[in-house]
């Protein structure tokens, strides 16, 4: 993939001058960020400098208080709710606290997975009587934890609930998948782990990955572009290889 | 082998076999619902009918009637009387229930047993037994319902505002006992240890660390109580202690529903305007804790103290809060005047006496068997109706009561919703609550003797009077837990796509139902407490029995009644934890 003229690939995401402000705290300001089809990008920076937010408002869960977001050629803002719905089932997104439903069993967390082309019905049958076992169980052998898919989910380590969100979003079959700290709660063991399996999905199947990442170590083994945010800005924006030590040096400096 | 993403090869893929359907959790959900049928046969569903259509035309003049209020000068200057004469009796009666709770909390804890009696006898620590005798002790006094306490002292002080405010302090007064002993249990240990260690005693090593510590849950369950006070001061009324309670009971006798009207009003403002306030000043706390049945804090964990307290401490609504407490106690005690020379007369010690030799020994032999089994199924099934009922009117009333839920930026509503939505969210969210706090400010009885104008007397009546005012208050605990829901996983459902209707039966409500089970689960044992408000108006049952007994001055009837009844108590509260526990551990 990165040898892909990035010219000729899609792009599925991009931020048009795009700023949002909690209160009177701009979260992110004025980023413009293009992402195309494939890509494998990395948001680093440190605590506080809007990854989180920008993720958001990726996602359509956030809409900018200034800017435009763009997303598989749509503007969002213009979207009705089901138009967003539409674009959202192409996105899935996998958080720093797993942000599961705790006292469900794995298999219908993993099947919420589908409730973007379920019917209602079928969604409230399959909490009681589970459908697209298969499908479930496929993706929680490829996350690694099959043995699970009936367990409740809060019996689970950390680590294994980050694999069942993985799951989930291997049923949701997404073109693009966005990471907001997928391991920070988790040891370095754990990180590494859930880090390559979610560069291997990237890389087996062509999905774009966005992941937002506290160790630079991890972002430039696994992704190959790697943007720096700083309160709310783009710091640098560069291929995963040319980020060296002074780049992070800058990005994380104290201002005075 | 199968080999998975990151390379490892995971153990061959077995099938996991799928779970039966029916397990423990599915076990009780069908026990439930026999129950229920089985509460519906004992209420006589099939032998004869319920309505009587008579009645109708009583229901619309009663409903007429509340066109048009009795606002004269003279009946409004009663029913401001009768008002504050309630609120009154709550206050006192909660200031008292808190001193007793207070106390009882410190000698029903485990951690000051432990101290004073660190030892172990055959393996077994010594502190253990004293320790369940006084929490048993604490569970007797909460499981004699108000009006019965009120009864008693009726019997032996006579009429005095004092038998009101002791009817509600004592049982009020074990309640909080029993929570604040497990507030100051699950507070962290560390700093009360150092005091022992350097030799304090025990108490006041207690006094200065823990209680400091679990100050704020204590105090938001305070204002908790005190909600509950101005209802059971209301009940309190139809035995004739006065307020609002008596005066409706009274017209509704003389069946001057337009008096009754001006009443409900000023009954709704009391109640809505004080559940505004504590539910404010308890979401200021940031304690989630407002249950008082078995095991509640472990369900609502209560937050660590000391972090917090500083900054609470110069809140406004919580300092107001406080000031306005401290001016309502004295006035309230001037404006009931209560005779505390009545407590140690000679009269009232020599009426204790009496009663005493009158009461013991028990005697279950007045009534044979089968008749007690039968009084003690009605009893139950009325309970179980009420809590059926509740629980579903309250499953649909709650979501909509709930701030967060269809108002914009709500759970299933985009922030972005125009001026239609905005005004349709807010209009439902209103007739919900309303709904809600009329159905609980009506007092039992009260609801009892309405229900009597269309519907024969029966286990009938009285399970829909006591599920009418459980829903009131099943409805707002439950709106309360959807409004302290953690949002996100459902922000994570939205944000994959899902519908309105996904997010709700995938999200809010599974993170929900533990909740909801827990205070349905505590509203039924209340509810079969419950049952002699209702027996009151010959609602059957043991509540009917001991309320007969009690007028009738048989004091061995009533001790025996009494016995039976908390026996009851004590089976729905295992039966209840054994629920709770299935469902907290699969």
């Amino acid at each position: 993939m990165p040898d892909l003229p990035l010219e000729t690939s899609n792009i599925i995401f991009e931020l048009r001058n795009v700023t949002h402000q909690f209160g009177s705290l701009a979260a992110v300001r004025d980023v413009t960020l293009q992402i195309r089809a494939g890509e494998r990008v990395a948001l680093v920076g440190p605590s506080g400098a809007g990854k989180s937010t920008l993720i958001s408002l990726l996602n359509g869960t956030l809409s900018p208080s200034q800017g435009e977001v763009w997303v598989l050629g749509q503007h969002l803002a213009r979207l009705s709710p089901r138009g967003l719905r539409h674009v959202q089932r192409q996105i899935g997104t996998i958080y720093q606290q797993f942000h599961l439903v705790n006292n469900l069993r794995v298999i219908h967390n993993v099947n919420a997975g589908h409730l973007g082309r379920w019917t209602f019905l079928k969604g409230v049958i399959s909490l009681a009587w589970p459908l697209d076992v298969d499908t479930a169980a496929k993706a929680l052998a490829q996350v690694g934890i099959p043995e699970k898919i009936y367990e409740r989910t809060d019996r689970l380590s950390g680590g294994q609930q980050q694999r069942v969100a993985i799951a989930r979003v291997l049923v949701q079959q997404p073109q693009a998948i966005l990471a907001d700290e997928p391991v920070s709660s988790l040891d370095p063991e754990r990180s590494r782990e859930i880090m390559s399996l979610l560069r291997d999905l990237s890389q087996t199947t062509g999905k774009t990955l966005v992941v937002s990442l506290h160790d630079i170590d991890l972002a430039r083994s696994h992704c190959d572009r790697i943007v720096g945010l700083r309160e709310g800005q783009v710091v640098f924006d560069r291929p995963a290889d040319e980020v060296n030590e002074t780049f992070i040096r800058a990005l994380y400096k104290i201002t005075a | 082998m199968q080999k998975t993403l990151s390379g490892r090869t995971s153990a061959s893929p077995v099938a996991v076999p799928r779970p039966s359907l029916f397990n423990r959790k599915t076990g009780w959900v069908l026990l439930f619902i026999a129950g229920v049928i089985w509460a519906l046969l004992q209420a006589g569903l099939l032998q004869h009918d319920f309505v009587n259509p008579g009645g109708w035309e009583r229901v619309r003049r009663f409903l007429a009637a509340g066109l048009n209020p009795d606002l004269s000068p003279d009946f409004l200057r009663l029913t401001l009387d009768v008002t504050i004469t309630t609120l009154a009796f709550a206050v006192c009666g909660t200031f008292f229930s808190l001193i007793f709770g207070f106390v009882a909390g410190i000698f029903a804890s485990e951690v000051w047993w432990q101290s004073i009696l660190p030892g172990r006898v055959g393996g077994r620590s010594l502190y253990r037994a004293p320790w369940l005798a006084v929490r048993s002790v604490l569970a007797f006094l909460r499981a004699i319902h108000e009006i019965i306490w009120g009864l008693f002292f009726i019997s032996i002080i006579g009429l005095d505002p004092l038998s009101a405010v002791l009817a509600i302090a004592i049982p009020f007064g074990a309640v909080t006992g029993k929570v604040f002993s497990e507030i100051l249990d699950e507070m962290p240990r560390q700093p009360y240890l150092v005091l022992r260690n350097s030799g304090v005693p025990p108490t006041l090593a207690l006094t200065y660390t823990l209680v400091p510590q679990a100050f704020l849950d204590a105090l938001s369950y305070a204002f908790y109580r005190f909600e509950c006070s101005i209802r059971a001061a209301a009940v309190l009324g139809i035995i004739g202690a006065g307020g609002l309670g008596h005066e409706i009971f009274l017209s509704l006798q003389s069946l001057r529903y337009e008096q009754i009207w001006t009443l409900f009003l000023a009954l709704f403002a009391l109640n809505g305007l004080t559940d505004l306030w504590s539910g404010l000043l308890r979401r200021r706390l940031g304690a989630k804790l407002s249950c008082s049945g078995a095991d509640c804090v472990d369900i609502d964990s209560p937050m660590s103290g000391t972090a917090t307290l500083q900054l609470y401490r110069y809140d406004r609504v919580v300092r107001a809060s406080l000031i306005i407490a401290a001016l309502l106690i004295p006035f309230s005690f001037w404006y009931i005047q209560p005779n505390f020379g009545k407590l140690f007369s000679e009269r009232t010690l020599l009426h204790l006496g009496e009663v005493a030799r009158w009461a013991f020994p028990p005697d279950f032999s007045q009534l044979p068997l089968s008749e007690w089994l039968e009084l003690s199924a009605v009893t139950v099934a009325m309970s179980l109706l009420a809590i059926a009922g509740a629980g579903l009117l309250a499953l649909v009333l709650s979501f909509p009561s709930a701030h967060n839920f269809l108002l914009p930026g709500g759970l299933l509503v985009p922030s972005t919703a125009g001026l239609f939505h905005r005004t349709l969210g807010w209009a439902v969210l209103l007739i919900a609550r309303s709904i809600l706090l009329v159905a609980r400010s009506i007092p039992p009885p009260v609801w009892a003797l309405l229900f009597i104008f269309v519907l024969f007397p029966g286990i009938l009546p009285g399970a829909a009077a006591l599920g009418m005012y459980t829903l009131g208050i099943l409805g707002r605990l439950m709106a309360e837990v959807v409004e302290n829901l953690d949002d996100r996983p459902l922000t994570a459902l939205k944000a994959l796509g899902a519908r309105g209707g996904d997010i709700f039966t995938y999200g809010i409500l599974p993170l929900s139902s533990p909740r909801f089970l827990a205070y349905g689960l505590y509203r039924w044992e209340e509810a079969i407490r419950a049952t002699v408000v209702v027996g009151l108006v010959g609602a059957g049952g043991l509540g009917h029995l001991l309320t007969e007994q009690l007028s009738s001055f048989d004091y061995q009837g009533v001790f025996t009644t009494l016995i039976v009844f908390v026996t009851l108590i004590f089976l729905v509260d295992q039966i209840s934890a054994a629920v709770r526990r299935t469902f907290r551990e699969n």
